[in-house]
C-alpha cells in the first residue's frame, strides 16, 4: 500500500500544498453556462452605446460573453446581439457556445428561418475537435514516455489551448495546471499563470484568479516579462476584487494601472480601456472619501488617460467633489442601462449605486446640524416633489430611506417630521465616556465577585452534586414565599391558598 | 441563689475594657460560655427558670452571652410547662417576645460570636413565632437589624439571609430587605478545616472580612446547601422585581443561574432563568446575556428547558407585535403554571415602550396618527397603540417626550421626542465618588483574591496535585504564581508528613 502511494510523492504533495486547483473536486459552473441557468433580470431601455461600436472593442470569448449577456437581458438589442453572437460562434470552434446562442435566439424569434441551427457545421466541428483531442493526447503520452520536460510542457499547453478553444474550460485549466511540474524557466512559469488567469476569469472563478495573480507576482520572473505581464495581472486582480465586493481595493487596483501598457496593447480578450475607466471610477466613487477622490482620481495623471475615454465618469466624480449631488445622480441614472448590460458590472451596479447615494447623503449632511427636508428631497428624490401632498409623511419613500439609514447608524440624525427638518444628534462625549467607564468598572467588579463566589462554592460541599435529594424534593412552593407577580401592581399578591 | 450572684459578678467583668489583649479576652469569653453551657446541661439553673425579673439584672448590650443563655432557658421552660410550641408570651407583643426583640436590637456583636448557636436559635424562634402569629413583618425588621448589627458588611452568606428574604416576601415588605440585599455577598461560610484563619482562634479580634467568624463552628449560620443559596438569589431577584429595580434583579437572578454545578441543573436555576429572560425584555428590550462564568453546557440545558420564554423573547426582539401577542396567548397555561403571568403581561407594555424608544432614535417629532397607522416603516409595529397609552408611558417617565395639539395638525396630536437628555451640569463629583467607591471595591476584591489564592494553595487537592507533578518532572515545572508563592515552600514538610 505505502509503496504504491509513495510512487508519486512529489506530485501528491505539491497538489496538496498548492491547494489552488483540484481537478477532481473543481466543479464550478463554467462561466456563462452557469449563469444562463438563472436568467438575468430583463433590462428595459436603450443604452447610450451603439452595439456595433461597443462590441468591436472586444474579441474572443469576452466578445461572445458580452453579446450573449446583452442578448439574454436587453429588450431592445437582444436579437441583434444574439445574431452577432451566433456569427461570432460560427467563426470559432466552441460548439456549446454556438448552440447556446442559437437556442436563446430561437426563444426570441422562433419563426425566423435564417436562424435554424447549422447542424452540419456542428457535427463537423465536433468530429474535428474530437480527432484533435485524441491526437494531442496521444502526442502527450509519447512525450511523457520520452521524459523530455519541455515537450511535455508544450504538449500540455497545446492540449490546454485546444480545450480552451472548444470551450471545455475545466479541462483547459487542468491541462495548464499539468504544466507546472515541467516549467524550466521563469518565463514558462509566468506564461502558465497567465493562461490560468485567463481561463479562471472566463470561468468566473474570481477566487482562483486572485490566487493565481498573487502566485504570478511572487514567482521569479525576468524584469521584462514582469513589465509585460503587469497590466494584465492588474486588470485580472481588479476584476476579481470587484467581483468579490471589495470595491475600495478594486478601485485602488484599477487606479494603479499604467495607461501606456494598456493603451498600447489592448486587452480586448477581457476588457477595454473604457471599462477600466468605468469600473475604476464607479468603485472609487462608491468607496473613497471626497479627499481621496480628488487626490487619487481627479488629480491622477495616469488615470486621466482612461477617464478621457468615459468623460461622464469624470464629470460624475467632479460633481461629487463639487457637492452637486443631483447632477451626479442624474448622470449615473442615465447610464444605468449601459451598465446593466455589462457582463461584469451588472451584478454590482445596484450595490455601487446605493453606496454612492448613501455617500452623497452623508456628504450632504456633513456641514449641517439641522437641514430642511424639502431641500434634501429636491436633490435626492425630486420625483416626490410634484404629486405628493405631504412629502414628509412616513409613507414617503425618501423618509423611509432616511429611517433605514438612521437605523443602520449610517447618519447620526433624527427626523423632525412635523417641522420638516433633519436634526443632528448632540452628544456630550465627556459625560458619555464617564458613564461608560463607571459601568465597565461596576461590571468588572461584579464579574470578579461572581467568579470568586463560584470558586468558593466549588471548594465547599455546596456545589450541586450529581443528584441531590433536595433538588428532587423541590416543587414550585405553594407557600407565600413564591407568590405570583400580578399585573400593574408593585406588589406580589399572596397565593390565596395560604 | 449563689449561682446567680456568681453569674452577676462574672457578667460585670465581661464588657471589654480597653487594655485587655485579644487572646485573654477570647479565653475569658470562652470560659464563660463553657461554664454557662455546663450549668444549663446540669440543670443547675432550673430554680430560676421562671423568674423573669432575673433577666433585668443583666444588661444585654454589655453582657450578651449570659442574657442570651438565660433567655433561652426561660423560653425552654415556658414551652415545657405550657406544652405549647408557641405560648402566648412568645408570640409578638408577649413578654418574652418583647425581651427577645429588645435583645436583638442591642446585643453585643462581638460577644455573640461565642454563642452563635444560641443566637441563631433565638432568631429562628422569633421568625417562627411571628409566622405562627401571621406577623412576618415584625420578625423581618428584627432579623434585618440583627444581621446588620452582627456583621455590618453582610458579605458572608448565612441561613439568616434566606430567612430574611422569605419573611420580606411573605410580608410584602420589599424595602425592608433592601439594606441587606444591597450588600453584595462575597463569601460563603468556609469549612473550618479549610479556613485560612484556623491558626487565629481569637474570635473576638477585629477582622477585615466576616468570613473569619461566620461559619459552621461558631453556629452563626446553619449548614447550607445549594438550594438555600439558589433560593436566596431567586427570592432576592424577586424582591427587586417587585420594586422594579430591574438591573439589580438581573444581577441576583444571574448569580443564581451561574451557580457552578457538577452535573445536573437545579430547578431553582431554571425558574431563575425564566424570570431572567422576562426581566431582560422588560428592562433592556432584549434577552440579556448571562454572566460569563456560566458554563456553556448549563446555558444549553437551560435554553432547552425554557423554549416558550425564548420564543416570546424572539418575537419581542423581532419587533413583531402580532406574533408577540400570539406567543403570549398560546402559552397562557405555562405562564400561569410558572406564576409568571404578571410579568408576561408587563412584557406587552414594555414592548410598546421599547418600540417607541427605538423610534425616538430616528424621529424627533411626528403626529400620533402617522405613528399608529397600520403601515409604518418602523421595526416595532405599533398599530394597536392608542394616544392614551403613549400618554401614560410619558407620565410614567418611561418615555422622554411631549404630546401637543397644534392648529396645523388639528386631526391628531403631535408627539415630540426630546433630544437626548444633555445633563446641563453633569455631576462630575458624583462620578468621581462613584469611581472611588468602585476602586475601593476592586482593592477589596484583589485582597480576597490573594487570600483565596493562599487558601487554595494550602488545600489538600492542590498539594496532592503538586506532589504528583513532582513525581513526573517532565509534566512541566510549577511555574504558576500560586505554586511559587505557597505550594513549593511547603513542599519539604508535606513530603515528610506523607511519608
Amino acid at each position: 500500500m505505502s509503496s504504491g502511494r509513495s510512487s508519486k510523492p512529489g506530485q501528491a504533495k505539491s497538489r496538496k500544498t498548492l491547494g489552488l486547483f483540484d481537478p477532481k473536486t473543481e466543479d464550478a459552473p463554467s462561466g456563462i453556462l452557469g449563469a444562463s441557468l438563472k436568467p438575468n433580470p430583463q433590462v428595459i431601455g436603450t443604452p447610450n452605446f451603439e452595439l456595433e461600436t461597443y462590441i468591436s472593442n472586444y474579441k474572443g470569448r469576452s466578445r461572445f460573453n458580452r453579446l450573449f449577456h446583452i442578448g439574454t437581458t436587453s429588450d431592445v438589442l437582444a436579437v441583434d446581439a444574439l445574431k452577432l453572437a451566433v456569427a461570432q460562434a460560427l467563426s470559432e470552434t466552441d460548439v456549446d457556445q454556438y448552440l447556446k446562442a442559437v437556442q436563446a435566439l430561437a426563444r426570441l424569434a422562433p419563426k425566423d428561418p435564417e436562424l435554424a441551427p447549422n447542424l452540419g457545421w456542428v457535427g463537423k466541428v465536433r468530429a474535428d475537435m474530437q480527432a484533435k483531442t485524441e491526437r494531442l493526447e496521444s502526442e502527450l503520452r509519447g512525450y511523457k514516455n520520452n521524459l523530455i520536460k519541455e515537450s511535455i510542457r508544450m504538449g500540455n499547453e497545446d492540449l490546454g489551448n485546444h480545450f480552451y478553444a472548444t470551450g471545455d474550460l475545466p479541462a483547459a485549466s487542468r491541462a495548464y495546471w499539468q504544466m507546472r511540474d515541467f516549467c524550466t524557466t521563469p518565463t514558462h512559469v509566468s506564461s502558465m499563470y497567465l493562461k490560468l488567469i485567463n481561463v479562471s476569469m472566463d470561468r468566473n472563478d474570481w477566487i482562483s484568479t486572485h490566487a493565481y495573480v498573487y502566485r504570478l507576482r511572487n514567482a521569479l520572473s525576468k524584469p521584462e516579462d514582469m513589465a509585460k505581464n503587469t497590466p494584465r495581472t492588474v486588470i485580472a486582480l481588479g476584476l476579481s476584487q470587484m467581483h468579490q465586493g471589495q470595491y475600495l481595493e478594486a478601485a485602488n487596483t484599477f487606479l494603479s494601472i499604467d495607461p501606456t501598457g494598456v493603451l498600447e496593447e489592448t486587452f480586448d480578450e477581457v476588457i477595454s480601456a473604457n471599462d477600466v475607466a468605468v469600473y475604476g471610477g464607479l468603485c472609487a466613487l462608491a468607496s473613497m472619501t471626497r479627499d481621496d477622490l480628488k487626490r487619487r482620481v481627479l488629480d491622477n495623471k495616469s488615470f486621466r488617460n482612461f477617464l478621457e475615454l468615459e468623460p461622464h465618469i469624470r464629470r460624475a466624480i467632479k460633481c461629487f467633489w463639487e457637492a452637486r449631488y443631483r447632477p451626479l445622480l442624474d448622470i449615473l441614472e442615465s447610464y444605468r442601462v449601459d451598465y446593466m448590460l455589462d457582463v461584469h458590472l451588472h451584478k454590482h451596479i445596484d450595490t455601487l449605486y446605493r453606496q454612492i447615494r448613501v455617500k452623497s447623503i452623508q456628504q450632504y449632511l456633513i456641514p449641517s446640524s439641522k437641514t430642511v427636508l424639502k431641500d434634501m428631497i429636491a436633490i435626492f428624490s425630486p420625483e416626490l416633489m410634484g404629486g405628493e401632498a405631504k412629502p414628509f409623511s412616513l409613507s414617503s419613500p425618501f423618509i423611509v430611506e432616511l429611517i433605514r439609514l438612521i437605523e443602520n447608524d449610517l447618519i447620526d440624525f433624527r427626523i423632525d417630521l412635523v417641522g420638516g427638518f433633519l436634526v443632528r444628534n448632540q452628544v456630550d462625549l465627556r459625560a458619555q465616556v464617564q458613564a461608560e467607564i463607571l459601568q465597565n468598572v461596576a461590571e468588572f467588579n461584579n464579574a470578579v465577585r461572581l467568579r470568586m463566589l463560584n470558586m468558593e462554592i466549588m471548594d465547599s460541599p455546596m456545589a450541586i452534586e450529581p443528584v441531590t435529594a433536595a433538588d428532587r424534593a423541590y416543587r414550585r412552593p405553594n407557600d407565600p414565599n413564591l407568590p405570583d407577580f400580578q399585573e400593574g401592581s408593585n406588589a406580589y399578591q399572596g397565593n390565596p391558598s395560604t | 441563689m449563689s449561682i446567680v450572684n456568681d453569674l452577676i459578678a462574672a457578667s460585670e467583668t465581661l464588657p471589654r475594657s480597653g487594655r485587655i489583649s485579644d487572646e485573654r479576652y477570647d479565653q475569658k469569653l470562652k470560659d464563660h460560655v463553657t461554664r454557662l453551657r455546663q450549668l444549663l446541661s446540669n440543670n443547675e439553673l432550673n430554680h430560676v427558670a421562671h423568674d423573669e425579673s432575673l433577666l433585668d439584672q443583666f444588661d444585654p448590650s454589655k453582657d450578651s452571652i449570659t442574657y442570651l443563655f438565660l433567655l433561652q432557658l426561660q423560653i425552654h421552660n415556658l414551652r415545657e410547662t405550657t406544652s405549647e410550641t408557641f405560648p402566648a408570651a412568645l408570640l409578638p407583643l408577649g413578654k418574652l417576645w418583647s425581651r427577645s426583640a429588645h435583645y436583638l436590637e442591642i446585643f453585643n456583636p462581638v460577644q455573640v460570636r461565642y454563642a452563635g448557636h444560641e443566637w441563631r436559635q433565638l432568631i429562628e424562634l422569633v421568625v417562627q413565632a411571628a409566622q405562627a402569629d401571621s406577623k412576618p413583618l415584625l420578625a423581618a425588621r428584627l432579623v434585618k437589624g440583627a444581621m446588620l448589627r452582627l456583621d455590618p458588611s453582610c458579605a458572608v452568606f448565612t441561613s439568616t439571609h434566606l430567612l430574611l428574604v422569605q419573611l420580606c416576601l411573605a410580608a410584602k415588605a420589599y424595602t425592608c430587605a433592601l439594606p441587606v440585599l444591597e450588600k453584595p455577598i462575597y463569601h460563603i461560610p468556609i469549612l473550618p478545616s479549610r479556613s485560612p484563619f484556623r491558626s487565629l482562634q481569637s474570635l473576638c479580634a477585629e477582622y477585615e472580612s466576616s468570613v473569619a467568624f461566620v461559619n459552621d463552628t461558631t453556629g452563626l449560620s446553619s449548614t447550607l446547601n445549594s438550594q438555600d443559596y439558589l433560593q436566596y438569589f431567586l427570592y432576592g431577584g424577586m424582591i427587586y422585581m417587585a420594586l422594579k429595580k430591574w438591573d439589580e434583579a438581573l444581577n441576583y437572578l444571574g448569580t443564581a443561574i451561574s451557580m457552578p454545578t457538577k452535573g445536573p441543573i437545579s430547578m431553582v436555576a431554571v425558574e431563575a432563568y425564566k424570570k431572567f429572560i422576562l426581566v431582560g425584555l422588560l428592562d433592556k428590550g432584549k434577552t440579556c446575556s448571562l454572566p460569563n462564568s456560566t458554563a456553556t453546557q448549563v446555558v444549553k440545558t437551560l435554553q432547552s428547558l425554557v423554549k416558550p420564554y425564548l420564543d416570546l423573547a424572539k418575537a419581542f426582539e423581532q419587533g413583531d407585535r402580532i406574533r408577540l401577542e400570539a406567543e403570549i396567548d398560546a402559552a397562557q397555561g405555562i405562564w400561569s403554571a410558572d406564576k409568571n403571568t404578571g410579568l408576561v403581561f408587563q412584557v406587552l407594555n414594555a414592548f410598546c415602550k421599547h418600540s417607541l424608544v427605538k423610534i425616538k432614535k430616528v424621529v424627533a417629532s411626528l403626529s400620533v396618527a402617522e405613528l399608529t397607522a397600520p403601515i409604518s416603516p418602523f421595526q416595532g409595529n405599533l398599530s394597536g397603540i392608542t394616544e392614551s397609552q403613549i400618554a401614560s408611558l410619558i407620565m410614567a417617565g418611561d418615555l422622554d417626550a411631549t404630546l401637543a395639539h397644534s392648529q396645523l395638525h388639528s386631526s391628531s396630536s403631535i408627539l415630540r421626542f426630546k433630544a437626548e437628555s444633555l445633563p446641563l451640569l453633569f455631576h462630575e463629583n458624583e462620578a468621581h465618588a462613584d469611581l472611588q467607591t468602585q476602586g475601593k471595591l476592586m482593592e477589596g476584591l484583589f485582597g480576597s483574591m490573594e487570600q483565596a489564592n493562599h487558601r487554595l494553595g494550602l488545600s489538600d487537592e492542590f498539594i496532592d496535585n503538586t506532589v504528583n507533578r513532582q513525581q513526573w518532572p517532565s509534566a512541566g515545572g510549577m511555574k504558576s504564581e500560586m505554586g511559587g508563592a505557597t505550594g513549593l515552600e511547603m513542599e519539604e514538610d508535606i513530603m515528610g508528613d506523607l511519608s
